[in-house]
């Protein structure tokens, strides 16, 4: 117990002492939360401003009032088409309506082309709601949403929070096996240890602990860092959570394990490591849902363990539902990828480097 | 100038041989651009769209079931037009023969709540005889309505929500128009305008292309420059050229060469890629792209040589461009315009210098708006190439023990 305990602080004195993978744990997770946060602004994903520019008086009030009654909509009115188009170019409105009292101008900034799609439908909408609030009429059919799933799940924000947070597992988990234990083979100083009487098991569970308690360290700190900066409510299930943080981390340092005994050289499998982490980070659905990639992306996607991580860690903070025994499959999956490929690493350990 | 050229050419060489430098270089920008041009590259941005929508009609109301029916019809319609042409918009899942709807419902809401729908139209009974008072009697004095389940925040659930509504509001369009009661020839022309000179929206492609050609660029500046120096320099190999006549200004000019041959190859690979894959029209050729490109691969080289001036090792020098690259990509609006910023994020965007080239290029393609000023496009990243040299001029050490 001792000599484990020793292992244990000279590894925490390792970790906090490489500061490249301090940084991948603790910083990186915290950078793409500040940088998401601010510009998916934690808010309403529905919510687009306005601006409107009122030309002729006939119709302005109809035009005003079907904007003002449409959900999502904020607007303010402007004075001129160029104050609005000074508005709209520098992004302090999404979208410009003017009326000049027989056509909808309807003006859009080029350059948002990954909002053209919603802001022309929410035009489209406008423009119906104009044209038979002028005839008098109003709609025969309204849509009335429900949301369905749990409150948490208020906007985008909420869903890439915890996957940024399954990424930082799965970089800080793999890079502890790919990174720093190929490292100390590099080095030879697995070489060393292996002529004293410690056992490599003790060695790989001391690294494991480590891990384990610094990245559920660093998840905290990245989750209430966005809880208290943007105002993002999570429903925990602190026990789920915790179980599946350890899950996924021994998970993914089995993942570093089987990329580790797959390359040639103990350097290499930092390399692998970094560019699977990075296609993964792009395909898991960490910044868009899987749902809109192409059938053959979804495919390939489902076979990403990045991706189970981020629904996992997504269920587990009350953003989506997820049926019980799913969540336990995918957990035990994780275990059982860590249980299968880490006693191969114990041998890497002790096996002599290949030349 | 033979010496130069020819450390250029090993320079180039020795990068185009490391599997890494390959992948981070070349195989990830081409990577990206398949990947976010096959998945928004679609025309409007929005993604590849193919909904799991469930549907059930609820509305048993035979004498007036005509219109649930209608709008069943409309969906199935929908989906099966699209399921002809291979361009399934909707998935249609509906209670089979004889299938009890309220637990068609139970089982669709369930469905949703697990992800496994996008979203769910449900007809409510007496929706039929709601739609035909409305039509019939006092106008606005009742609505029918049809309820869409959906999961607020999930951005494929809120978009399957609002194609159903946009269907729905065809639909109650054509109801009227059968109905006499809505004039279509009333109806006011609506035009879409652009701001600036543009004629019409970017396509995401073209917006896309330039940003991940800078972005290749960005690559080799912050890892290719620093890993190529420190590394070499860490391994004793620069010192054995200064036992060469070759000096620091000559080896500086062909480094520097092998850098823009580089760009030259990512440049040609990614336009021919975003041309002839994804049909991007924008005219890189034209004199101010092309100045915009040399820029940023002198702006991206000079940081590169800023790095490996600050750093003392080269896994400093990569742990420091590690540190810098998703600011430096994520707060430039390379990907996606940054609007709504606090200040000190708004004051990082704008001490980005690729914020400026960025923004300068697209300016200069047509697809963007120019979020800054012209001059300061050209002004900032040269005022970091000046600080930059200037530092790295101070700084950099060309040898371990000197």
């Amino acid at each position: 117990m001792k000599q484990f305990a020793a292992l244990v602080q000279c590894e925490l004195k390792v970790f906090f002492r490489d500061r490249t993978t301090f940084l991948i744990t603790f910083l990186f997770p915290l950078v793409f939360i500040l940088i998401f946060g601010f510009l998916m602004g934690g808010e309403d994903v529905e919510r687009v401003a306005v601006g409107l520019y009122l030309a002729e008086d006939s119709g302005a009030r109809l035009l005003e009032d079907a904007v003002a009654r449409r959900a999502g909509l904020q607007h303010e009115l402007y004075p001129s088409r160029a104050a609005l188009e000074d508005a709209l170019q520098e992004r302090r409105v999404d979208m410009g309506v003017v009326w000049d009292g027989s056509q909808l101008i309807l003006l859009y900034d080029p350059a948002m082309v990954q909002r053209q799609g919603v802001l022309a439908q929410l035009a489209a909408g406008l423009a119906s709601d104009f044209n038979l609030r002028r005839q008098g009429l109003d709609h025969v059919v309204v849509v009335d949403r429900e949301h369905v799933g749990l409150a948490a799940a208020a906007n985008w924000f909420n869903m890439v929070v915890p996957a940024i947070i399954a990424f930082s597992i799965l970089s800080a988990a793999v890079f502890a096996v790919s990174g720093h234990i190929t490292a100390m083979k590099e080095r030879k100083i697995l070489d060393r240890l292996t002529v004293t009487p410690l056992r490599p098991l003790a060695f790989l569970l001391a690294v494991v602990f480590v891990r384990l308690c610094v990245v559920y360290f660093s998840t905290l700190i990245t989750l209430f860092t966005a809880m208290a900066v943007f105002k993002v409510d999570f429903h925990m299930d602190w026990p789920r959570y915790t179980l599946f943080v350890a899950a996924s981390t021994v998970g993914m340092m089995g993942f570093g394990a089987l990329i580790t005994l797959a390359v040639r050289r103990p350097s290499s499998a930092s390399n692998v490591a970094n560019v699977l982490a990075m296609i993964m980070m792009f395909m898991s659905g960490i910044f868009f849902p899987v749902e809109i990639m192409p059938p053959f992306l979804q495919f390939i996607s489902r076979a990403f363990p990045l991706t189970y991580i981020a629904e996992g860690l997504r269920f587990t903070t009350g953003v989506i539902d997820m049926a019980p025994a799913r969540f336990f499959a995918i957990t035990a999956a994780l275990v059982g990828l860590a249980l299968l490929l880490l006693p191969g690493l114990a041998r890497y350990v002790v096996r002599p480097e290949r030349r | 100038m033979n010496g130069i050229l020819n450390l250029g050419y090993c320079s180039l060489r020795a990068w185009l041989r490391e599997r890494i430098t390959l992948f981070w270089s070349l195989f990830f920008p081409v990577f990206l651009l398949i990947l976010l041009g096959v998945i928004f590259g679609g025309g409007d941005g929005e993604g590849y769209m193919r909904f799991h929508i469930g549907l059930v009609n609820l509305d048993r109301d035979a004498e007036h079931k005509a219109f649930a029916g209608l709008v069943e019809a409309a969906f199935a319609e929908l989906a099966h037009r699209a399921e002809e042409y291979r361009d399934q918009l909707f998935i249609l899942t509906r209670p089979t023969e004889g299938e009890d709807a309220e637990e068609f419902l139970l089982a669709e809401r369930e469905a949703l709540r697990q992800g496994q729908r996008a979203a769910v139209v449900v007809i409510p009974a007496g929706f039929s005889e709601e739609v035909f008072r409305a039509m019939h009697g006092t106008p606005g004095s009742l609505q029918a309505e049809v309820k869409v389940l959906y999961g607020h925040g999930d951005a494929s659930s809120e978009l399957a929500a609002s194609i159903v509504e946009q269907v729905l509001t065809r639909l109650e369009r054509e109801l009227l128009i059968q109905a006499e009661l809505y004039d279509p020839q009333q109806e006011v022309r609506v035009d879409a305008s652009w701001v600036g000179t543009a004629d019409g929206a970017a396509r995401y492609i073209d917006f896309l292309l330039p940003g991940v050609i800078l972005m290749a660029f960005l690559t080799n500046g912050l890892f290719g420059v620093p890993g190529s120096i420190l590394y070499a320099r860490d391994q004793r190999i620069l010192r054995r050229y200064w036992v060469t006549p070759l000096t620091v200004r000559r080896y500086l000019i062909g480094f520097s060469l092998s850098m823009l041959g580089m760009c030259a190859l990512q440049l040609g690979i990614l336009w021919a890629l975003g041309r002839w894959a994804f049909g991007a029209q924008v005219q890189l050729a034209a004199p101010a792209p092309v100045l915009y490109l040399l820029l940023s691969a002198v702006t991206f080289l000079a940081l590169g040589f800023l790095i490996s001036s600050v750093a003392k090792t080269a896994n400093a020098g990569m742990a420091i461009a590690n540190i810098l690259n998703m600011p430096l990509l994520f707060l430039s609006g390379i990907f996606f315009p940054v609007t709504g910023l606090p200040v000190v994020l708004q004051a990082l965007v704008y001490s980005n210098p690729v914020t400026y080239l960025v923004d300068g290029m697209r300016a200069s393609l047509g697809v963007g708006t120019g979020q800054v000023p012209l001059w300061a496009t050209v002004t900032v990243p040269l005022l970091w190439i000046a600080l930059a040299a200037a530092v790295a001029g101070r700084r950099l050490q060309w040898d371990v023990d000197r």
